[in-house]
């Protein structure tokens, strides 16, 4: 099997699509608009069937996907040996709630790219957007746009977009505020939280999956009461169980219905850990995340 | 928000929430009470085996409920009971340290120290010192909500 992007219920929308034979892989696309990172599957769902002896699982990869490849590689979630890895260089996807919202678009018959626009043509005529304008804040802050583990690439391999002390503006951004309006941007942005848990499930590093602690009643760390203490303590379960594994594949931001800039959060941590632990996460294989080690003669803690 | 302006009837209701490693820091605060030594009364303490079994989300959760501050406090690092414990939580408590601030919740109302079983001189300052930070931060004003 292969896990790769299809057209969905219209052109502007993709969906995963699992290719069981050779007479399915005319339903492979790649543009843009594949925005799913597709590696969660791999993990958990229903979807993917127990490997048969000596099978292999191909799946397609952008460069922040491949990276989530290599956090489930090291945690031993995943064997290389089990995936056969197409990798495709990325140029940015786009934010596509945005894009209906502002151009406020329906009835869509085609999707097409030319050059650096994307050509939508509803019913009545073609509507021109510049892609740059309509890419998500994950790809706008893009280091690793290239695949860092494949078997296959794809196409050729572009340059970064962002430096990495770039990276972390947004974060910065957010330390220029003061404590008390960050408190209060938080209370007012998590209060939307409606605790779906779509950003846990979209999360390819979000493995606990029923005994999620979120959910448990033993332990249990969250009440089905409604408040904002409540949705903070969400949020802190979330974003610290991926501290020093957060491959900022920006999932949870992405799926957030409330559009609540989740992934905010775990870029801070990855801050952190980059400052305090000099480590960066999905880029190694064989390195171990720095929260599950340690080190006896710590420098600067 | 004025904390700094928090009345004298609130100051006197500061709680702080203490993690405390049962074979050192727990040992040290005994010997600080045997010694007699004078120490505030905001501490309620929760005996823990190990610092390592101290999730960040022990510290986060009540903080974000209202407590007014947490201390983690176990064997100095190399001196853990079971080796390696207190190295695990120092990387994880680093971390929290780091991250509180960013989501809003004062950094200086978490702290993390090491106080071996006799130093009870040694608790008694990491109390009186945690609890002065405390009162001068003021009360938590996720508390109200």
């Amino acid at each position: 099997m292969v896990i790769g992007w299809g057209t969905g219920y219209d052109p502007l929308h993709v969906t995963p699509v699992f290719l069981r034979g050779l007479e399915d892989v005319s339903r492979l696309i790649w543009n843009p608009l594949c925005v799913q990172n597709l590696t969660g599957y791999l993990v958990k769902g229903a979807l993917t069937p127990p490997l048969e002896e000596g099978k292999k699982i191909g799946i397609c990869v952008r460069g922040c996907d491949s990276r989530s490849l290599v956090a489930l590689i090291q945690e031993k979630l995943l064997s290389r040996e089990s995936l056969h890895i197409f990798g495709i260089p990325c140029r940015g996807t786009l934010d596509v709630r945005r894009l209906m919202n502002e151009s406020g678009l329906s009835q869509i018959r085609s999707v097409t790219i030319q050059g650096d626009h994307l050509v939508v043509q509803n019913d009545e005529e073609a509507h021109r957007f510049p892609l740059e304008r309509f890419l998500a804040r994950r790809c706008l802050r893009c280091r690793h746009p290239n695949p860092v583990i494949y078997d296959e690439l794809v196409y050729q391999p572009i340059t970064p977009r962002t430096a990495p002390e770039d990276a972390y503006r947004d974060v910065e951004a957010m330390e220029a505020r003061s404590l008390q309006e960050r408190h209060l941007f938080w209370s007012s942005e998590l209060d939307r939280c409606i605790r779906c848990y779509a950003c846990r499930n979209a999360c390819p590093l979000c493995i606990c999956q029923d005994r999620c602690i979120a959910e448990t009643r033993e332990p249990r760390w969250l009440t089905q009461r409604v408040n904002l203490p409540e949705k903070f303590l969400y949020h802190f379960i979330h974003a610290l169980h991926l501290a020093g594994r957060c491959t900022e594949c920006g999932e949870c931001e992405r799926v957030c219905p409330m559009e609540i800039p989740v992934t905010l959060i775990k870029e801070k941590l990855n801050q952190i850990t980059r400052d305090l632990l000099h480590y960066e996460a999905g880029l190694d294989p064989e390195a171990l995340p720095p929260l599950l080690t340690y080190n006896p003669n710590e420098a600067g803690i | 928000m004025d904390q700094s302006a928090a009345s004298g009837a609130l100051v006197d209701s500061i709680r702080i929430i203490g993690f405390l490693c049962n074979w050192c820091s727990y040992g040290g605060a005994d010997t600080a009470g045997v010694c007699r030594f004078k120490q505030p009364t905001d501490l309620r303490v929760v005996r823990v085996p190990c610092t390592g079994r101290v999730d960040p989300l022990f510290v986060a959760k009540p903080l974000i409920y209202g407590a007014d501050g947490v201390l983690v406090s176990g064997c100095h690092p190399k001196d853990c009971h079971y080796a390696v414990g207190n190295l695990y939580a120092r990387r994880r408590l680093e971390v929290l340290k780091n991250f509180l601030s960013f989501m809003g919740i004062d950094q200086r109302r978490f702290r993390y120290t090491w106080v071996s079983a006799s130093e009870g001189q040694r608790w008694q300052q990491v109390v009186s010192e945690f609890s002065e930070t405390i009162h001068a931060v003021g009360p938590n004003p996720l508390a109200r909500k």
